[in-house]
């Protein structure tokens, strides 16, 4: 730290706006439109690193810590101060809790127990397991033994976690998921095969959701931005009326454009249900689940899955755009099972792009606006992709937006 | 193809010749238009007006001619007027309808009838051209002679089925032509619209007029109707030839509402505006570079519709394909015939059906009796629909019902939401046949709006029953068993409503049947099977391709709604026995006038080898697939071939469609600040406090209140009704802290400050409770928080002065309060406002 006179805020220039707009009314009636940025030194930023990534206000020790990495001229960097933002157990209770919450049920609301497709990102973040297996691994976490142990058949484990608001920081722990939830190991996929996930988007319906908010959460385009109709629609499924209404027009124009590119690929989704009787997710290896044959008669026509074959036509056409792996894992273009389906979809660029965005919003609580803040994103692919470590991508972006 | 082979072949399409598909393997039965029947039709008429018999002098001599008497004889005589001219009498050959001796006109008729395609029947040709129809559609005519015929021939030959003629088209190029996709909507206004079709034929031709008729080529109403009319107008202009528009055949020579004296003339001013037209529309003209089969229009196809469906007891039946006008023709065959008014919005559907909007189709009383006549006769009945609901969102909405208003009918097939509902009087269901109704399960959602097939049948041993696409999908009937005594004949038919028009449901009818028997399951599958519509089989040319005489992609084809076609399971076949093999065909696309068509291709992927050892019924399976294509200008016009990728060794080296490029464009400029979400701020509260959030009263107020407080960090989403939440919280917090309920004492807190003195001495010395609580709460030396002296100042030491009510303690101090309660207060104060909130 430099020369720094602790004389609290006794600013009286305009640098201190904000402060003297504040109004303290009897319990703190309080108007945010009054409240104004002011430029920040090191002890600010560092301030503001802490808040967005640990969602809580540093204690005096830390701020002079990471006050003394922001700041240039003296040992460390501003990532390291990032870095140590993220020791503190709220980066992993409420920041990253509530950064993949939302991802986890159809409303995306936040307001949802914690539950293992939670915990899992909020373990993989923390370990720096690279997340572009996030769709493909055999991995789980869990919490601590004194919790009741994970069940296939309800979240208990995890609502008992969050509810004696254990740490997540320390109290996660990595395992498989072919160990506890019986799946093969090859039938395992990430998040997909969780329990949570099954029961939010492999439940009832024909699979398609879970694909759909795959590609909302994980690829940051709802079905309509990669809408094409130009695509084969030789794997659009039975059940998708080529005349709804009587008018083919709708199908021809709109419902085609989605459906090439989604059935073929959520053909991968074909052995799983979630069952909610028993409340758990089901695997039938080389048996169709029946949901793929839902409304069969509206179209006979259609394609009609025999297997789980899977491939991604969007490697042709203008979905190119999505930037898809040319070599290496994820790369395949075609394949069975979620498993291979997961790795395409998270080594392409589209993938490591969205969730640089994700991070970025959380995290500068705003979206990229202009082009310093999209080469920014740009560079924060590049680093994210050499190694999937979101932690790095959540310091570039807490130093980013740490204020001038 | 080879010469010799390439005459044979001509001759063989010119006389229409006939592939008996055994020549390959091909035997194609259950297809082809009409009944494949199994019992013989029931043409009499029961009750009815006019009832003409058989009473020459001698009886029908073997089974066959009394096939012909009970399928033809007798319901022409009801209600054809053959049987004016075609006596012994009058004398006009052939006097297949003579009353005399049946066997005679059985001789006579046999020449010119069809029995192996009906359709084909020189019977059938001249009413359908117009010779003494009896009805005011020539299709009409034509199809009930048809179904005539077919009875007559099933009943002949024991209910087989029929065989399929495969008829080779002639070969002829994709030509160049105009399609409407370069055209452009301002010129058909300025050039066609304006100056006739509104100004002439909106009269009818547009949805607002007093005597509204489809199409609505004429639409008029505001500034874009003429988008809506160019659409309807397309298929009745010919771009190629002008003279064949149907718009100009309808003014002469068949003089349809000229609107000066000489229709020759007014033929002619709007072929010269559609010409006119036409010239602003370039020429498409086929890549020479595609690899390409021949090419053909729907009508070249054979027909391959209708084929054996079951109809044997069939009493009234409407499919729809008189296109236009205001009559829907029953072409049951079964006397007297109950034809239906259309009346209301409704629009014809293309490829045979109608479209109700907000309308009816209803029959008259009288004619409507035939149904209660001949089911009260039999006591059971089904009733039968190919439909398009336009929705899932209507209820009690009538799809075919006999009935005389809302309380009272003797059957309504309806639609509820996602269900089918089914109501049939009888003595014990009450008058209006729905206590109780019967409905498909409300969890299945059977009822989706897509071409469906619907059954509905009832018997009084099975009672009602739902079969949908081919399946039954209720459950018992929950009525108790009854009879139709009740039924009432003075009821009215109707389709698309209520007979007193509180039941509109918005959908497609494609056909409607009434049986006067219960269908069996088996009978109802056979008909879902047959499908609805006319279906055309194609026979893509590729032999000049592949050097392979008569090499054919067969397609089934059928005009699938008003705006595509259906193409369905193609199939590689050759017609004169040759034997291909090896011969690689990869990326087969469908072509329409001239061009690929860029969507829907469903076979691009198509990958095969083609070969007759895998020839089985229509040849080698390519695909069993099918797709649509848009319908550009009609089946009579619009043409059709195919293009390959590779084909034998003809390549055609496609350009692969760009990638996206995603140009991201700058966004207003955001907050760079905001506040902090429910759990952020729980954990806030709890890290400057030192109070844990697994305190009790913490955590229950926390717990009442986390959907209270904010979800989002966006500033301009924050409500007065989170900070009441956010300040509650605060309370709780503050609380547990000065009540020691925290990690840190609120002695070490607050070092110096006497919470149990009386507030007026505790507060004397109250920098000993601000500054603590400031520097906690707040931080220190951070420039981006308020000013320390202006927190404090608002907390324990601004004076009243003007507006400014004074500082907050001395006011509660001032109210009364004790002393705890004062610190709790002035700690939530600040715990819960910006300086926590804004990150």
């Amino acid at each position: 730290m430099k020369n720094r006179t602790w004389t609290r805020n006794k600013h009286a220039d305009g640098q201190n706006l904000t402060g003297r707009l504040v109004q303290l009314v009897t319990f703190g009636i309080l108007s945010v439109a009054l409240i104004s940025t002011a430029s920040a030194g090191p002890r600010e930023q560092a301030k503001r690193i802490h808040d967005r990534l640990a969602g809580v206000p540093p204690t005096e020790s830390v701020l002079q810590l990471m006050e003394a990495e922001v700041d240039f001229g003296q040992p460390g960097s501003a990532i390291d101060a990032a870095y140590r933002a993220m020791e503190d157990p709220n980066f992993y209770n409420v920041t990253l809790k509530n950064f993949a919450a939302p991802w986890t049920n159809r409303d995306q609301s936040v307001f949802v127990p914690l539950n293992d497709y939670i915990a899992t990102v909020v373990g993989m973040i923390r370990d720096d397991v690279p997340f572009n297996t996030l769709l493909s691994g055999d991995i789980l976490y869990v919490g601590p033994g004194s919790l009741p142990a994970y069940s296939n058949f309800n979240n208990d484990h995890y609502a008992q976690l969050e509810e004696q608001s254990l740490d997540m920081k320390n109290g996660l722990q990595r395992i498989t998921q072919s160990s506890v939830t019986g799946l093969p190991p090859s039938a395992t996929a990430g998040i997909w095969t969780t329990r949570a996930a099954a029961e939010a988007f492999f439940v009832a319906g024909t699979n398609r959701a879970q694909f759909r908010f795959t590609m909302i959460n994980h690829m940051c385009n709802d079905m309509e931005q990669v809408h094409d109709v130009r695509l084969s629609p030789d794997r659009i499924r039975q059940d998708v009326s080529r005349s709804p209404g009587g008018d083919s027009r709708l199908f021809l124009n709109n419902c085609i454009g989605c459906h090439t590119g989604m059935d073929p690929l959520a053909g991968a989704f074909a052995y799983y249900n979630f069952n909610e009787t028993t409340g758990s997710i089901e695997y039938t290896p080389g048996v169709v689940q029946s949901k793929y044959f839902n409304n069969d008669t509206n179209f006979e026509s259609g394609y009609r899955t025999t297997d789980d074959s899977w491939i991604n036509y969007w490697r042709n056409g203008q979905n190119q755009f999505m930037g898809w792996a040319q070599a290496g894992p994820g790369s395949a273009g075609s394949g069975m099972g979620a498993k291979s389906m997961g790795e395409e979809l998270a080594n392409s660029d589209g993938f490591a792009s969205c969730q640089v965005k994700k991070v970025f919003k959380a995290v500068c609580l705003r979206e990229p606006e202009n082009s310093a803040d999209r080469f920014q994103v740009s560079q924060m692919v590049n680093s994210l992709k050499a190694g999937y470590r979101m932690k790095q991508t959540f310091a570039e972006a807490a130093v980013y937006c740490m204020g001038q | 193809m080879n010469k010799a082979t390439g005459i044979a072949v001509a001759h063989a399409q010119k006389a229409r010749a006939i592939l008996v598909a055994s020549l390959m393997g091909l035997v194609l039965t259950a297809c082809g238009g009409g009944a494949g029947t199994v019992e013989n039709p029931l043409p009499q008429n029961p009750g009815g007006p006019t009832q003409v018999s058989y009473n020459g002098l001698n009886g029908p001599r073997d089974a066959a001619v009394n096939a012909f008497l009970q399928n033809v004889w007798t319901p022409m005589q009801n209600s054809a007027t053959c049987g004016n001219c075609h006596n012994e009498t009058t004398g006009q050959n052939p006097m297949f309808a003579r009353f005399d001796d049946i066997n005679m006109a059985y001789d006579d008729a046999m020449p010119v009838a069809d029995l192996t395609v009906p359709g084909n029947s020189r019977l059938v040709s001249k009413v359908g051209s117009g010779h003494n129809c009896w009805l005011g559609d020539d299709q009409a005519c034509s199809d009930i002679m048809t179904t005539w015929i077919e009875g007559w021939a099933g009943a002949s030959s024991g209910g087989g089925g029929r065989q399929i003629v495969l008829t080779p088209p002639a070969p002829i190029e994709p030509g160049d032509s105009k399609n409407y996709a370069n055209a452009t909507a301002e010129n058909f206004r300025s050039m066609v619209y304006t100056p006739y079709l509104e100004q002439y034929c909106s009269g009818c031709h547009s949805s607002g007029a007093a005597t509204a008729q489809s199409p609505y080529f004429a639409e008029t109403g505001d500034a874009n109707s003429y988008l809506a009319a160019f659409d309807a107008a397309k298929p009745k202009m010919d771009l190629d030839d002008p003279s064949a528009s149907r718009f100009v055949i309808r003014l002469s020579p068949e003089f349809h509402n000229c609107w000066t004296t000489s229709c020759t003339q007014d033929a002619a001013d709007l072929q010269a505006a559609i010409q006119a037209f036409a010239n602003t529309v370039p020429l498409t003209q086929i890549d020479p570079s595609l690899v390409n089969s021949k090419a053909l229009r729907l009508v070249d196809g054979t027909v391959a519709s209708g084929g054996n469906r079951y109809e044997a007891a069939q009493i009234g039946l409407w499919e729809f394909k008189t296109g236009s006008g205001t009559t829907a023709y029953d072409t049951s065959g079964v006397t007297p015939s109950l034809d239906l008014t259309l009346s209301g919005e409704y629009e014809w559907f293309g490829g045979w059906g109608v479209t109700i909007n907000n309308g009816r189709a209803q029959g008259s009383t009288s004619a409507s009796r035939k149904l209660n006549d001949r089911i009260r006769q039999t006591g059971e009945y089904s009733i039968e629909a190919w439909l398009v609901p336009a929705n899932v969102t209507q209820e009690m909405s009538r799809i075919v019902t006999y009935s005389a208003g809302d309380a009272a009918r003797n059957f309504t097939l309806q639609q509820t939401l996602y269900n089918y509902d089914f109501l049939n009087r009888t003595t014990m269901t009450g008058a209006n046949g729905d206590q109780p109704q019967l409905s498909t399960p409300d969890a299945d959602e059977v009822l989706q709006a897509t071409l469906q097939h619907v059954v509905a049948t009832y018997s009084p041993i099975d009672g009602r029953r739902i079969y949908v696409n081919g399946e039954l999908v209720t459950q018992g009937d929950p009525a108790a068993q009854g009879t139709l005594v009740d039924w009432d004949d003075t009821f009215a038919f109707v389709l698309g409503n209520e007979a007193g028009g509180n039941g509109l449901w918005q959908g497609t009818l494609r056909m409607v049947a009434v049986h006067e028997f219960a269908l069996s399951p088996t009978q109802i599958e056979q008909n879902f099977d047959v499908g609805v519509g006319e279906k055309f089989f194609l026979l893509f040319s590729i032999e000049d391709i592949i050097n392979v005489p008569t090499a054919y992609i067969l397609f089934e084809v059928a005009q699938f709604d008003s705006y595509s076609y259906l193409f369905d399971r193609p199939h590689f076949l050759t017609l004169d026995g040759s034997q291909p093999d090896g011969i690689p065909i990869q990326g087969m696309r469908i072509g329409v006038n001239g061009t690929e068509v860029y969507k829907s291709q469903a076979y691009m992927n198509l990958d095969d080898v083609l070969t007759y050892t895998e020839f089985v019924e229509l040849g080698q399976p390519l695909s069993p697939l099918g797709t649509i294509m848009p319908l550009e200008k009609g089946p009579a016009d619009d043409e059709f071939f195919l293009t390959f990728d590779l084909l034998g060794s003809e390549t055609f080296v496609r350009t692969l469609d760009p990638p996206l490029v995603v140009t991201e464009s700058d966004l207003p400029a955001a907050q760079r600040v905001g506040v902090r979400t429910f759990d952020e701020i729980n954990a806030t509260m709890s890290v400057l406090t030192g109070v844990s959030p697994e305190e009790m009263n913490v955590d229950m107020v926390f717990q009442s209140l986390r959907q209270s407080m904010p979800a989002t960090e966006a500033p301009n989403a924050f409500l007065s009704s989170h900070q009441v939440a956010i300040a509650q919280l605060a309370i709780e917090y503050c609380n547990a802290l000065i009540e020691d309920r925290g990690s840190i004492s609120a002695a070490s807190y607050f070092p110096g400050f006497d919470f149990n003195a009386a507030p007026a001495t505790a507060f004397a010395n109250r920098d000993a409770f601000i500054t603590p609580l400031v520097d906690n709460v707040m931080g220190f030396a951070v420039q981006t928080q308020p000013q320390f002296s202006v927190v404090r100042d608002e907390l324990g030491f601004a004076a009243i002065s003007g507006t400014h009510p004074g500082d907050l303690i001395d006011r509660l101090i001032a109210g009364g309060t004790g002393t705890r309660a004062i610190a709790k207060g002035t700690c939530a104060a600040l715990l819960g406002s910006a300086v926590t909130l804004v990150q």
